[in-house]
């Protein structure tokens, strides 16, 4: 009954094996468990269960009173007046510390397979910033952003960087959350178990767009990973996939409507002139102290993403751009295709 | 107890007009200067009362907004503002003062058999800080808002281009306002309790005040230094909490949650003591386990202490630390629970008496059940680790704050409102708002537990559309409960104006705030009271009180 949660309904094109079905209990309240964290779902039922007889005796024990002992008229004193009975309070006492012992025993041992990741696991990394997610797979230049893809059956453990506020890694359907600390290493590990897509939410308070850092996690076959499904690029389209870099490292701090943010709006870098060429827009900018107007090309647009502080777009000289030095040349290109393409509109 | 003296006899009684507290004096400095306990706590119902619609507008505004998944309402940033705005001022305006602060002052004096708290003035320099408190973050809604979440987690807290230095000065105040309660409800306690009153025969909404002040005292400091490195790092980058200045924000939680988790038994002690009272009167019986409600109190004081890394499971700390914190959270488990037993034995063979202070408490006992036993689901480790910081969490600790603490306030309000006034609200509208309130609360809420435990994280302005019917349910409780409310509010403010004489015994109460003329008299009692029987003995009630009728 829950599947919706975690399927998306159309898998992209290019994974060639989308996940079956997926049969979930009828009354379970947890989503279905996709990796190997058993003892989450086993102690959070047992749990359960203990709270579900307590609270029935709970309120059995009042509705009764209530019902047998109502007060029928106002002078009626109480049915009986004992104020103790010693061992119904140790057998009240001792037996919830028994059951809270075993659920802090439990627990605790599941805890310890959480923060241990086997030896061997795949290691990746996961920059968290406001707000949007950046993976990076072993040994492979090609990050990704927004979208994750891991092997089915191997373990996983990420290294969490983050570039400014805390944030933390949760993936609801893997049951492991982890807080992304600036200036701290924290790491996570998990073994998916089951090919689909789940969530990667971010789960602590990080400001406006908290909501919406999210990344989708693919979880392929051991083929489709080999395809390396994140090197997306497209070299007939750049500015699709310039798209999805600005999405992911740009679109903070930049518009492309024409409103200001911490940075100039990217709306009229390029224009069209009157024959509906696309050509360099005019910006005000600030050279070592000198305000001057250029014209945009990419010479300038390269050197602004790579070493931002050199030419400051006038209106924005005090704030501090993120520089991009090691951004691949592609992807520099792709960007600026992308810039392009905004004049078309 | 005391033996009850009939206002007919009290000696200076002089003319027609019966004076008591409320009509001795009147006029604007007559209560704005006053020393007088009692005014004091009314001044401060009015005040919490203000800040609670106040926090329950910006809930209904919250819910409203969530009915989209893409958010129906407002811009993200503006979303966050409002659930700051939601949590800061329930959390510091209305849960952490409102018992102590209204009913404590009102009640714990008469209960202990004293003419006044200690220390007067510095009681109504407690009030008056409490006030400066609350226009400083109205201020600092007004200066540009904030949007740390009532956490202020850093560094989020120190770069955010928000009004943070002002409420954050608003929350030192309300600190030391709230220290100041406590420190003289200690006092209190020491000093002036009537002849005869030893320890164990305090009423058990005195033990839990005695115990919140203890915590009062020994844990506000702290906020008091966070806050104030915040404002410091913010104003001057004193690289404490900065990571870029080489700080640590995980000591900040460290910090914060040093005080804020003790800070969420100075919040729920008062309404524990609440029940104690409630249940033992409307039953007409001795209560359960009276020695052990008591030590309960103290150990949950001591051991809140040691519990705060449970909320910072996923913060990385080291094995041990888990372990430890964990552990000692399942033990604090221990004393509540025998709390809760303790209750229903009491309620067992009593003669129960249905009327709407009641039906509060039993809404509480049942709310509360559910508020207790989720948390013991949060103590254990591994599924920590999954529920954190998702909608599972905002369940739980609403159950606690809203469904019990609220509730438990409701349930004194109702129970003390004839002696406070002298006059009884309309009973059907009191019970028929009770039951508005009591669904509406558990339709706002059970949905959250399960979208919670789905994943759906907290302090999303927008979400995924899986968990829009969860949303709607929530929000549709969420207007249930607000009508409950308001419907309680109007009835509560007729009675004052159009309420029948209530009676001087209205529940039949044997402690020493029913011993006294409804409404007291400005010294409390007529003649000082003596305590010659054991607390809660019902066969010295004397029923003639329950149908003689207040001055």
């Amino acid at each position: 009954m829950f599947a919706h949660l975690i399927q998306d309904p159309k898998p992209p094109q290019h994974i060639t094996n989308p996940a079956p079905p997926e049969a979930v209990d009828a009354y379970g309240q947890l989503t279905k468990l996709a990796s190997t964290f058993h003892d989450v779902d086993g102690l959070f039922y047992f749990t359960y269960g203990v709270c579900i007889f307590f609270f029935v005796l709970i309120t059995g024990v009042l509705a009764y009173s209530v019902v047998v002992y109502r007060r029928k008229t106002p002078d009626q004193p109480a049915a009986s007046n004992v104020t103790h009975n010693t061992p119904l309070e140790v057998v009240w006492t001792v037996i919830p510390l028994i059951i809270v012992m075993v659920m802090f025993a439990w627990g605790f041992k599941g805890a310890l397979d959480m923060t241990n990741a086997p030896h061997g696991a795949r290691q990746y990394k996961a920059v968290a910033k406001q707000w949007n997610w950046t993976f990076s797979y072993p040994n492979d230049p090609v990050q990704s952003y927004g979208e994750l893809w891991l092997e089915v059956g191997k373990p996983a453990v990420f290294m969490l960087e983050s570039t400014d506020v805390l944030h933390a890694f949760y993936m609801p359907s893997m049951r492991v959350k982890r807080d992304v600390i600036p200036g701290r290493n924290q790491r996570v590990w998990f073994q998916p178990t089951e090919i689909g897509q789940y969530h990667l939410f971010c789960a602590e308070y990080c400001g406006d767009d908290h909501s919406k850092m999210y990344a989708k996690v693919h979880v392929v076959s051991a083929e489709d990973y080999a395809k390396r499904p994140w090197d997306q690029w497209d070299d007939a389209n750049p500015a699709k996939g310039g798209e999805a870099r600005y999405k992911a490292l740009c679109s903070s701090c930049h518009s492309t409507n024409g409103s200001p943010m911490t940075g100039p709006s990217w709306k009229g870098l390029f224009v069209k002139d009157g024959s509906g060429a696309i050509v360099g827009g005019q910006r005000e900018v600030f050279v070592g102290g000198q305000k001057q107007t250029i014209t945009v090309d990419e010479a300038y647009l390269i050197e602004s993403i790579k070493n931002p502080e050199a030419k400051k777009s006038a209106g924005f000289e005090k704030n501090a751009m993120t520089a991009f030095p090691d951004l691949p040349d592609r992807e520099v290109k792709g960007i600026i295709e992308y810039m392009k393409k905004l004049a078309e509109n | 107890m005391t033996t009850y003296v009939p206002v007919e006899e009290t000696p200076n009684e002089t003319g027609s007009e019966r004076k008591n507290y409320l009509n001795w004096t009147s006029g604007f400095w007559s209560w704005a200067a006053t020393l007088d306990h009692k005014r004091i706590g009314i001044m401060y119902l009015v005040g919490v009362t203000i800040a609670f619609l106040s926090g329950g507008l910006f809930a209904l505004l919250v819910r409203l907004h969530l009915w989209k998944p893409e958010g129906a309402l407002f811009e993200n940033a503006d979303y966050n503002q409002i659930f700051t705005l939601h949590g800061a001022f329930m959390v510091f305006l209305f849960v952490i003062p409102a018992i102590p602060g209204s009913l404590g002052n009102m009640v714990l004096p008469l209960m202990v058999g004293a003419k006044d708290v200690a220390l007067p003035r510095l009681n109504l320099m407690s009030f008056y800080l409490w006030l400066t408190g609350a226009l400083l973050a109205t201020l600092a809604i007004v200066l540009g808002g904030f949007d740390t979440g009532w956490t202020f987690y850093a560094p989020y807290s120190i770069y955010t281009d928000q009004a943070v230095v002002t409420i954050g000065l608003a929350v030192f105040i309300l600190g030391f306002s709230s220290i100041l309660t406590g420190l003289n409800f200690i006092v209190t306690v020491h000093k002036l309790r009537a002849p005869g009153m030893s320890w164990f025969r305090m009423p058990l909404f005195v033990w839990a005040l005695y115990s919140t002040s203890l915590l009062q005292v020994l844990a506000t400091p702290v906020l008091g230094i966070t806050v104030l490195l915040v404002a410091f790092e913010r104003l001057y980058g004193i690289g404490i909490f900065d990571p870029r200045l080489g700080g640590d924000p995980v000591l900040f939680e460290h910090f914060f949650w040093f005080y804020s988790h003790p800070a969420v038994y100075i919040m729920v002690l008062p309404a524990f003591g609440i029940i104690s009272e409630l249940v033992s009167v409307h039953s007409r019986k001795p209560l359960f386990g009276y020695k052990l409600i008591a030590f309960s109190s103290l150990a949950i004081a001591v051991i809140s202490f040691l519990v705060w890394g449970h909320h910072m499971f996923t913060s990385g700390q080291s094995t041990y630390a888990m372990f430890a914190f964990s552990f000692l959270t399942f033990f604090v488990a221990i004393p509540t629970a025998i709390k809760e037993f303790s209750w229903v034995a009491t309620i067992w063979k009593g003669s129960i008496a249905l009327n709407s202070p009641m039906l509060y408490t039993l809404a509480f006992l049942i709310i509360f059940a559910i508020g207790g036993l989720t948390g013991v689901i949060l103590g254990a480790l591994n599924v920590d680790l999954h529920l954190h910081d998702t909608y599972f969490v905002v369940a739980h600790f609403h159950y606690v704050m809203m469904g019990s603490i609220a509730l438990a306030f409701f349930a004194g309000l109702h129970h003390w409102w004839p002696k406070m006034f002298g006059v009884m609200y309309d009973e059907t509208l009191a019970k028929i708002a009770c039951g508005i309130i009591f669904v509406g609360f558990n339709i706002t809420f059970v949905p959250q537990f399960i979208m919670g435990s789905q994943g759906m994280p907290r302090r999303y302005a927008t979400y995924v559309p899986e968990f829009a019917p969860y949303h709607h349910w929530s929000t549709v409780g969420a207007m249930i409960l607000g009508s409950g409310v308001a419907l309680m509010v109007g009835y509560l403010v007729a009675s004052l104006f159009a309420g029948k004489k209530a009676m001087q015994n209205q529940w039949g109460g044997v402690t020493l705030d029913w011993q006294t003329p409804t409404p007291p008299p400005l010294e409390n009692f007529h003649t000082p009271p003596k305590v010659t029987s054991e607390v809660y003995d019902y066969s010295t009630l004397d029923l003639q009180t329950l149908r003689t009728p207040a001055n």
